[in-house]
């Protein structure tokens, strides 16, 4: 009998080389998988659901097909308040200014550098809500800051409440996150800038070449790739500022960011299926956000090792331009 | 080989084993469903005879609080006074600081402890779902008072552990030094008093203690019995009112209680930086005489006699408003005990048991210089300025409205005794002076009947 079948032999099947590997990489892979899966995946598309919902924490829900969203662009103090979101992108390029200023200057040899790095660092590792409560102090009436600018003159009737006043405790609470991220840009900024080879610089030097142009032609192009990333994470961070508002004035007067108001309909109101529509309005934003810088950056400065585009585009126009005064030279001969 | 491939599939399985307990942890956990192992329990609160039924029960019971700062101290001292009737019963604290938050979204996995006190955004008709019964309302009422609060048809879910009237916290010795020899009864009084303070003391006249958030939700009990001396204001009047928020001008109503804010503020009676204002440094300044007046439920009189040496001088008195000649003030249970319907049967009785005791024989009520809610006694020392004042108890929601109101409530985005938001709009309009009350009043009156309107409610 040719034909008489070989029984199935599982642990055969098993030893198999092919099936082997791949029962190992499925293994192995199915653990953070599925981590991934529960913890991240999940849970956002259970927020996805929810907000098709008209529902509470507890109790029944409802289904609204499109309501939620519909809300988020009609009612005037979701977007009124992504409006306030400027103070913090402004905040933001401010501090890429400074963390760019400060990493740039601390790279070449400097007296005690380590020391400075370190204490421009140190804020960072404080958690945002203590922030929050050493700001709330700091503005305080008559506390830190009004005393410090006392000494410098100032008299005390002439200073604005600064978390009371409307024209100014935006500025006033956007100011803590600078604080707070400077240092940790700065240190990407400085690492970024130690692996700049530094024979460019030797060679700069031959040339006789000042500071800024150091910064401009040699720093700046080396480093690009990182500052695109932290002005994505700043801008981004921008959008859905949190921690200082909530902690310092709880959203009042005026200071009420996106996710503060978010918070407010989901635990106030109890209006989930509106706050995770608000949420998942606010990621798209995010994405375009996003996806717009990128374009920008790779139009006016290039990416990674590539040129920029507008470079690019100009040299093929000149060349262009070049060939036709060419052709036409030629033709007019 | 045949060892290699064994151990291989073995390797295979166990990870398989750990991938599949894991997904299971993340089912088991999610929803509020029931899931009792054992039989329902038929045994009621007033059945039992604290101290001789079921004092040799076994049972570990784990206490949600959100009274953190008597947890080491005041708790402990219930649960020895509690074990030595009950030995076997094992008692375990879990203070919550942001509890109303926390523990609304731990009630939802059906795992967090065996008594809690209910968050108030659990609606009536889901109680049932999350908590055991305490018996029906006719066998309890003849002993306790106020079990409205979580009953739904004839059965009490929570049963309150202390009740507060509401007034106004004052100290006394400001008073004597602005010249005013009588609490004042009317809106327009308190603010001309409030000046007399500004002009003749060193005192803030009212501290709004901005910056803590639910200081300002406490606001809006005012607006119910306090300024109109009806129990069925919130239910009727307010619920099914046309534009319950306008000016009434006769000086009662949610309006009257609202203006004496906007007024105060705006007359620059209250503290000069409402955005920094701090609550623990606030007991002792009333104390001290720093503050003339802070509007709080009668919970705040014992902390703030105790904040610092001048016990005597921290008054209470009723909100200034009078509806046809006479005072009233609106009191209410505060946190009501709950048990996990999930829990054990042993556990539930052991519960019952422990929460009966803190009802009936500890002082859990009086320490905090509240009302007791058992039927009879008598009221606090703190509240011996509230003689000839009735106390008003809302009346429950009519059968089927049970949760109405709160629809209405988070719908309309004010969050009346939920958020605080009307209030804390008031204090912010006031300071930057951009909106008048007329407008205010217009716009919250808007939102309501809105909802009032998406719920079903033909306002009246």
């Amino acid at each position: 009998m040719e034909g008489k079948k070989q029984s199935f032999n599982l642990f055969k099947w098993l030893g198999k080389e092919k099936i082997n590997r791949r029962l190992v990489m499925f293994t192995f892979m199915i653990v953070p998988l599925l981590l991934l899966f529960t913890f991240t995946y999940l849970p956002f598309a259970k927020m996805i659901q929810f907000s098709f919902y008209d529902m509470k924490y507890i109790g029944e829900r409802e289904f609204v097909g499109l309501k939620n969203y519909i809300q988020v662009f009609t009612r005037d103090d979701c977007f009124r308040a992504l409006r306030l979101s400027l103070y913090y992108i402004g905040a933001s390029f401010i501090q890429l200014g400074l963390a760019l200023y400060f990493a740039s200057i601390l790279s070449f040899k400097t007296r005690a550098g380590g020391v400075f790095k370190g204490f421009m660092f140190f804020p960072y590792l404080v958690c945002g809500i203590a922030v929050g409560f050493i700001f709330k102090f700091f503005y305080t009436r008559g506390f830190v800051l009004d005393t410090v600018l006392q000494w410098c003159g100032f008299d005390l009737e002439n200073l604005p409440y600064w978390l009371k006043d409307t024209s100014i405790n935006n500025v006033s609470i956007a100011a803590t996150s600078i604080w707070r991220y400077m240092g940790q840009n700065m240190v990407l900024f400085a690492g970024a800038i130690m692996s700049v080879d530094s024979t460019l610089y030797e060679a700069a030097d031959i040339d006789g070449v000042n500071g800024w142009q150091k910064f401009r032609y040699i720093i700046f192009p080396s480093i690009k790739t990182i500052i695109v990333l932290n002005m994505i994470l700043s801008i981004t961070g921008s959008l859905s500022a949190f921690e200082p508002p909530y902690v310092i004035t709880g959203g009042n007067f005026g200071t009420g960011t996106y996710f503060v108001i978010m918070n407010k309909l989901a635990h106030e109101s109890q209006k989930v299926g509106l706050a995770s529509a608000m949420a998942i309005v606010l990621l798209i934003i995010i994405i375009i956000a996003t996806v717009l810088q990128k374009i920008f950056f790779a139009y006016f400065f290039g990416e990674g090792d590539k040129e920029a585009i507008r470079t690019v585009r100009k040299r093929e126009k000149a060349l262009k331009a070049k060939q036709a005064v060419e052709v036409a030279g030629k033709e007019g001969r | 080989m045949r060892r290699k491939s064994l151990k291989k599939l073995f390797a295979v399985s166990m990870s398989a084993v750990m991938a599949f307990s894991m997904v299971a942890c993340g089912s088991s956990g999610s929803g509020g469903s029931k899931k009792t192992s054992d039989e329902p329990l038929d045994v009621t609160m007033d059945q039992i005879k604290l101290g001789e039924d079921y004092t040799d029960i076994k049972a570990d019971l784990k206490f949600l609080t959100h009274r953190t700062d008597i947890v080491d101290t005041d708790f402990e001292k219930y649960k020895e006074e509690f074990n030595k009737m009950y030995p076997n019963i094992n008692i375990t604290y879990e203070g919550i600081t942001d509890y109303a938050n926390d523990v609304t979204t731990r009630l939802s996995t059906g795992d967090w402890g065996d008594i809690c006190m209910i968050p108030t955004t659990v609606d009536k008709d889901e109680l049932g779902n999350y908590f055991q019964t305490f018996g029906k309302y006719d066998a309890l009422s003849s002993s306790y008072d106020m079990l409205n609060n979580y009953r739904y048809g004839e059965d009490v879910y929570g049963i309150p552990s202390m009740a507060n009237a509401q007034g106004i916290v004052y100290n006394k010795k400001v008073f004597e030094q602005a010249g005013i020899t009588e609490v004042p009864k009317t809106p327009d009084e308190f603010i001309a008093d409030l000046k007399l303070i500004k002009e003749k003391t060193d005192a803030i006249p009212m501290y709004t203690n901005f910056a803590a958030d639910w200081t300002m939700s406490a606001w809006d009990a005012y607006i119910s019995g306090s300024a109109t001396g009806d129990p069925d204001f919130m239910n009727v009047g307010m619920l099914k009112g046309k534009n319950p928020f306008s000016d009434r001008g006769d000086g009662t109503g949610p309006y009257a209680v609202y203006n004496v804010l906007y007024e105060a503020v705006k007359q620059g009676l209250t503290e000069d930086d409402p955005t920094t204002t701090d609550w623990e440094g606030s007991k002792g300044m009333i104390n001290q005489g720093k503050i003339g007046t802070m509007v709080l439920g009668s919970w705040a009189v014992i902390q703030m006699q105790q904040a610092g040496e001048n016990a005597d001088d921290i008054g209470y008195m009723p909100f200034p408003i009078t509806v046809n000649g006479k005072q009233y003030a609106t009191a209410g249970p505060d946190y009501c005990y709950g048990i996990n319907v999930n829990s054990s049967n042993d556990n539930k009785i052991a519960a019952m048991c422990y929460i009966k005791y803190l009802v009936e024989q500890s002082d859990y009520a009086q320490a905090a210089g509240a009302i007791s809610v058992v039927k009879g006694s008598e009221l606090p020392e703190v509240l011996k300025d509230f003689n000839g004042v009735d106390l008003v108890v809302d009346n429950p929601a009519p059968e089927g409205e049970e949760t109405l109101f709160g629809d209405v409530n988070n719908e309309s985005e004010l969050g009346l005794n939920v958020s605080g938001a009307i209030p804390k709009q008031i204090v912010e309009e006031a300071t930057s002076g951009t909106k008048t009350m007329k407008e205010m009043s217009d716009e919250w009156n808007a939102a309501w009947t809105a909802a009032q309107e998406s719920n079903g409610i033909t306002p009246q």
